[in-house]
């Protein structure tokens, strides 16, 4: 049994209070190491800077929105607080535990939707999958058979329930990996690129239910490089590129979404592509 | 407790539900362990009746030597194929960030793939003894304990190989080393009597070995428990160091692939 000394106690109490995820300081280095036979001598080794130095908290109900182009450390980041990755420095708290000493506590406060679309087992139903998922969660078994389906609905998937997840598309993976994330009901939800693939009705439809449960208490962390979709759901927006925090801006405030877009793309350095066709095309934006 | 048999019975549903779907391979894996039979009963019938080794006819020799090797080779391959296949898809992430402690997760899984295993060595026996007619002696307390420290040691060499997979990605180094080594050492073919004197130490070096020889005695030659008590003490010797071993290796390797970010690196 671990024990806690007063101040644990106190930063837990404040944790729990005020912060559901706290970074402080947290930087992340990924190694590369040549293979063993590097023959031609093509393959270098050295490190990314996944993260440099990165401080920043997410209150109960709060939606954040990590916002960066490829490569800026969205994924990295989330990943961190699910504990799927440590950090090599500072630290990650979730609801008071630190990702490194309780990862056990953190990963029952935590649902994650990950980018990756066939994280499941092909030969199962979505619903076989997700009561797979939700024992490993442990979802109480008297409350999985309606929560499952609470979720397949929220998610658009109850037509396609008892369906062999090998002949799902890849919006349906997408809808089947957010079902996952919140069947636990998690305290912090992670969300990386969750719209990636889905249709512009399912999509607005899913930025409805994460205002909602938001509504509802929720913390959700959400990883895009969409803009449209930062400032569809979101409270706040950090603002990253290589590792860096450009930003942290609310996107409630007054500022408008034309000088927060702006300063998105003046920043990152990024073309908004979207707008040329379009502008091509002699439509008003 | 019962949360932990609700994990089990999860996983099991899980691999049950994929094997039933695969019906080919359920079909072949089979047809294959017939085929092995039929194989090693005209080789001992082409051998003669003349060789008893251990005073034992060679077929049901053969038989329960074989089906104990298979059994530890089908059991690590079947494990490694689960870590395999949970790295290529991306579950193997998603899995670690599950409320189930990693530790937990991979022993449970581990008994849902030996289970698969073990009723493929039933069914090995069986229809050996069934349609080849080899003639069986067995003390039932003697075999199920046999059974029990047997399956603890393939359980620590399926987490042993799955420690070696998520650190150097390469699993099957470990299940060729267990196949091609132990085939001929472990006296699963002929005693280990029969091999020079340096084979045959690292024979007895082998948990292996004592596997296949203490279900030859307890199925084929009725030893009671107290018989074979050595044999037995080596077996647990064995099962309670590599067990708590492979685990804290596991343990280490997932620590060091989350720190590196390898976890789904295959």
């Amino acid at each position: 049994m671990r024990h806690y000394n007063t101040e644990s106690f106190r930063r837990i109490l404040n944790d729990i209070l005020m912060d559901r995820v706290v970074f402080e300081s947290v930087s992340k280095l990924f190694r590369h190491r040549p293979a063993l036979f590097n023959w031609l001598g093509r393959e270098r080794g050295g490190a990314t800077m996944a993260l440099k130095d990165l401080s920043f908290t997410v209150g109960e109900g709060e939606v954040l929105v990590l916002l960066g182009p490829n490569g800026s450390g969205k994924t990295t980041a989330l990943k961190l607080i699910s504990t799927m990755l440590l950090p090599d420095a500072g630290s990650v708290r979730v609801v008071g535990f630190d990702t490194v000493r309780d990862g056990g506590r953190v990963r029952r406060q935590v649902g994650i939707a990950v980018a990756t679309e066939r994280s499941f087992f092909p030969r199962l139903s979505a619903r076989e999958n997700l009561e797979f998922f939700a024992a490993l969660d442990e979802v109480p078994l008297r409350d999985r058979a309606a929560r499952i389906d609470a979720v397949l609905r929220d998610t658009g998937l109850a037509e396609q329930a008892d369906t062999l997840v090998m002949k799902f598309s890849s919006g349906m993976y997408q809808r089947l990996g957010i079902a996952r994330a919140l069947v636990k009901k998690p305290a912090v939800l992670l969300l990386d690129e969750p719209t990636r693939s889905l249709d512009a009705a399912t999509t607005a439809h899913f930025w409805t239910t994460i205002r909602s449960l938001a509504q509802q208490q929720a913390t959700i962390l959400l990883a895009t490089h969409n803009f449209a979709e930062a400032a569809a759901v979101g409270d706040r927006l950090l603002l990253l590129q290589r590792g860096d925090l450009l930003a942290d801006r609310s996107i409630r405030s007054n500022e408008s979404m034309e000088e927060l877009r702006a300063f998105y793309f003046r920043m990152t350095g990024e073309v908004d592509e979207a707008l040329r066709p379009i502008e091509r095309a002699g439509r008003a934006i | 407790m019962i949360s932990a048999l609700d994990k089990l019975s999860a996983i099991l549903r899980r691999d049950l539900l994929t094997a039933v779907r695969h019906r080919t391979g359920f079909a072949i894996t089979v047809l294959g362990l017939l085929t092995q039979l039929a194989a090693f009963y005209f080789l001992s019938r082409a051998i003669g009746p003349g060789f008893r080794p251990g005073g034992v006819e060679y077929f049901p020799f053969l038989l329960v030597g074989t089906g104990v090797y298979t059994f530890f080779v089908m059991s690590t391959q079947a494990f490694l194929n689960t870590v395999q296949e949970a790295q290529q898809t991306g579950t193997m992430e998603v899995l670690m960030t599950t409320s189930t402690p990693p530790a937990e997760l991979v022993v449970l899984s581990s008994i849902s793939a030996f289970a698969g295993t073990l009723v493929n060595l039933a069914f090995y026996l069986v229809a050996g003894i069934a349609l080849f007619r080899a003639p069986i002696h067995t003390n039932a307390a003697s075999l199920l304990t046999v059974l029990i420290l047997s399956l603890m040691i393939a359980m620590a060499l399926g987490i042993a190989a799955a420690t070696v997979q998520i650190t150097f990605q390469k699993g099957s180094a470990l299940l060729w080393l267990l196949s091609s080594g132990a085939w001929f050492l472990s006296g699963a073919l002929f005693p280990v009597e029969t091999l020079p004197h340096p084979l045959a130490l690292i024979a007895h070096a082998i948990p292996l070995t004592y596997a296949v020889e203490g279900m030859r005695m307890a199925l084929l030659q009725g030893r009671s428990v107290i018989a074979m008590a050595p044999t037995l003490a080596i077996l647990a010797g064995f099962s309670l160091t590599l067990l708590p071993l492979a685990l804290w290796g596991l343990s280490h390797s997932l620590r060091r692939a989350r720190q590196n970010g390898t976890l789904s690196f295959y």
